[in-house]
């Protein structure tokens, strides 16, 4: 295997189709439980919130409703990061088939396979993905400390129990964001595989079979 | 107006196939744009929280939660447009791609078969197939998302931007009249949660376009070949994604129609109540979405796979 740069892409030379790199095995085999963890979480937090709710009809004990607060949320963006997640493994999914089976279809011609090493996006979508997550789970980790806390008896973090949701709230709510934006450039490196590829069939009839 | 949006998803020229995608590039610009308007919410969440958590003002904390609501979900509004104009894109190259495999296939195929596969049902390495004389027609699920992307897009950035101005109104009201904010906050959070779940409906029609294209592409260049047509079934999680992004909108409907019923019953217990359970239920909707996009792109990714296994056996059996 050997580096080649061509003008318009930045590729690898092999006698043999590539599989799929390390981020692209993981994002195989690990989309699907990511999903059944968001598919666990979204009704617990709905099911907290309307524990809240009925606490709230019945006067119930203010304490609990401010730790329900907190809880119920973490529950829920608990959800949110693993749909991310699962969101982002799934992109990661579909740029190893490409990568795999733009490999095997020059190697099924006889020609050099050439395989688009990762675009800058694909690096800036991997790093923007892992931020999104610790940040989404800092928000969900403040939130569970000061619910426990709160159901626990701390009556200081009972007095600044809206405070620290209005904070924990920005907090996630950037993570979402920074997630959104990750998956963005996760699209936008498919957009730069399509093309590499559209460009690459048009070059292999030219090309001698080996 | 399904010849336009065909235009929008297919290109007219090949010229195109050497060109970078104005689509991607555009999209990361809105895209940044998004994260600049999510940052501006989470300096105006830390300024709200330290005032809430000194007890300054009650009002002043809650202006400035009712705009930083509005401000963020236009964000993520922003962000999710930018991730539909990047899949507007996929849409386009991947017809680029079957132009290319449509022209370069023929002098690639290294054997020829003397005979014709047989047609009818089999079992794929990728899932159930079907093997045809002709290219199948689109389905009908496919044929829905090609026409319906871009109304949900465009009416879900709409009902996100109303719900963001009429935010700046309620900040504006939350000390002057808190029954009328009351009443606008509630019209905000359904808008806007309505309008974040057309989003994702776009998004996820978008995806159901680009699952058409991989089909029909397939299935006009075996056509072209006169090969026997092979297609990939339809399989189990592109029927759950269809559920779930149903069962998701619904929700987002349901918890509007919650939300303009509270806008009408300002500053009772009712209220109180109802938009506790309401701010779980709008996000279980968004989140149920959100599950049917995952499978979607795991059923885009096995339809390639589908796809490459089928091109490489044309090119070495000829059949």
């Amino acid at each position: 295997m050997s580096a080649s740069f061509r003008p318009d892409f930045n590729v690898e030379l092999s006698s043999r189709a590539l599989g799929p790199n390390v981020p692209q095995r993981i994002g195989r085999l690990l989309w699907a439980p990511m999903l059944v963890m968001a598919v666990m979480a979204f009704p617990l937090g709905l099911a907290i919130g309307i524990a809240r709710a009925n606490l709230v009809a019945t006067g119930g004990d203010a304490a609990m409703i401010a730790a329900l607060g907190h809880l119920g949320p973490a529950a829920m963006f608990v959800g949110f990061a693993a749909v991310f997640a699962a969101i982002s493994f799934a992109i990661a999914r579909i740029l190893g088939v490409l990568r795999a089976g733009g490999g095997q279809v020059q190697e099924a011609a006889g020609r050099r396979v050439q395989t688009l090493r990762m675009p800058p996006t694909a690096w800036a979508f991997i790093g923007l993905m892992a931020m999104a997550m610790m940040v989404i789970l800092a928000g969900v980790a403040g939130n569970v400390v000061v619910g426990a806390s709160i159901a626990g008896g701390s009556t200081d973090l009972l007095a600044q129990s809206d405070g620290w949701a209005i904070w924990f709230e920005g907090v996630r709510r950037i993570g979402v964001a920074l997630y959104l934006v990750a998956i963005a450039l996760g699209l936008a490196t498919i957009i730069e595989a399509l093309r590499f590829q559209a460009i690459r069939l048009r070059e292999l009839p030219a090309e001698s079979a080996d | 107006m399904a010849l336009t949006f065909g235009a929008l998803t297919r290109p007219r020229s090949e010229s195109e196939v050497r060109e970078p995608s104005r689509h991607r590039t555009i999209g990361l610009s809105v895209a940044a744009v998004g994260l600049a308007l999510a940052t501006i919410s989470l300096i105006n969440s830390i300024v709200a929280g330290d005032l809430a958590r000194q007890a300054v003002s009650a009002d002043q904390v809650g202006s400035l939660g009712a705009w930083s609501f509005g401000l963020t979900t236009a964000a993520f509004a922003t962000v999710k447009l930018a991730i539909g104009l990047i899949l507007l894109g996929i849409v386009r190259r991947i017809w680029l791609r079957v132009e290319s495999v449509k022209a370069s296939l023929p002098g690639l195929i290294r054997a020829r078969a003397s005979d014709t596969a047989p047609l009818g049902e089999f079992e794929s390495d990728f899932g159930p197939a079907t093997a045809t004389a002709t290219a199948p027609r689109p389905l009908l699920i496919h044929r829905l998302a090609g026409l319906m992307w871009a109304p949900m897009l465009a009416m879900g950035v709409m009902l996100v931007h109303a719900g963001l101005l009429l935010s700046f109104v309620v900040a504006g009201n939350v000390a002057a009249d808190p029954a009328l904010a009351s009443s606008q906050r509630a019209w905000v959070q359904g808008l806007q949660f309505l309008g974040e779940g057309l989003l994702l409906s776009g998004i996820s029609f978008l995806l159901g376009t680009i699952l058409g294209a991989i089909r029909a592409g397939g299935g006009e260049v075996q056509e072209s070949l006169g090969l026997t047509v092979r297609t990939l079934r339809m399989p189990l999680t592109a029927r759950l994604f269809i559920a779930l992004m149903m069962v998701g909108f619904m929700v987002e409907i349901a918890q509007f129609v919650g939300y303009a019923y509270i806008a009408t019953i300002p500053g009772t217990a009712d209220y109180t109540v109802f938009s506790t359970w309401l701010g779980p239920l709008r996000e279980l909707g968004l989140g149920t979405l959100l599950s049917g996009i995952v499978l979607a792109l795991a059923t885009i990714a096995r339809a390639l796979g589908f796809q490459f296994a089928r091109i490489s056996q044309i090119i070495t059996s000829g059949r």
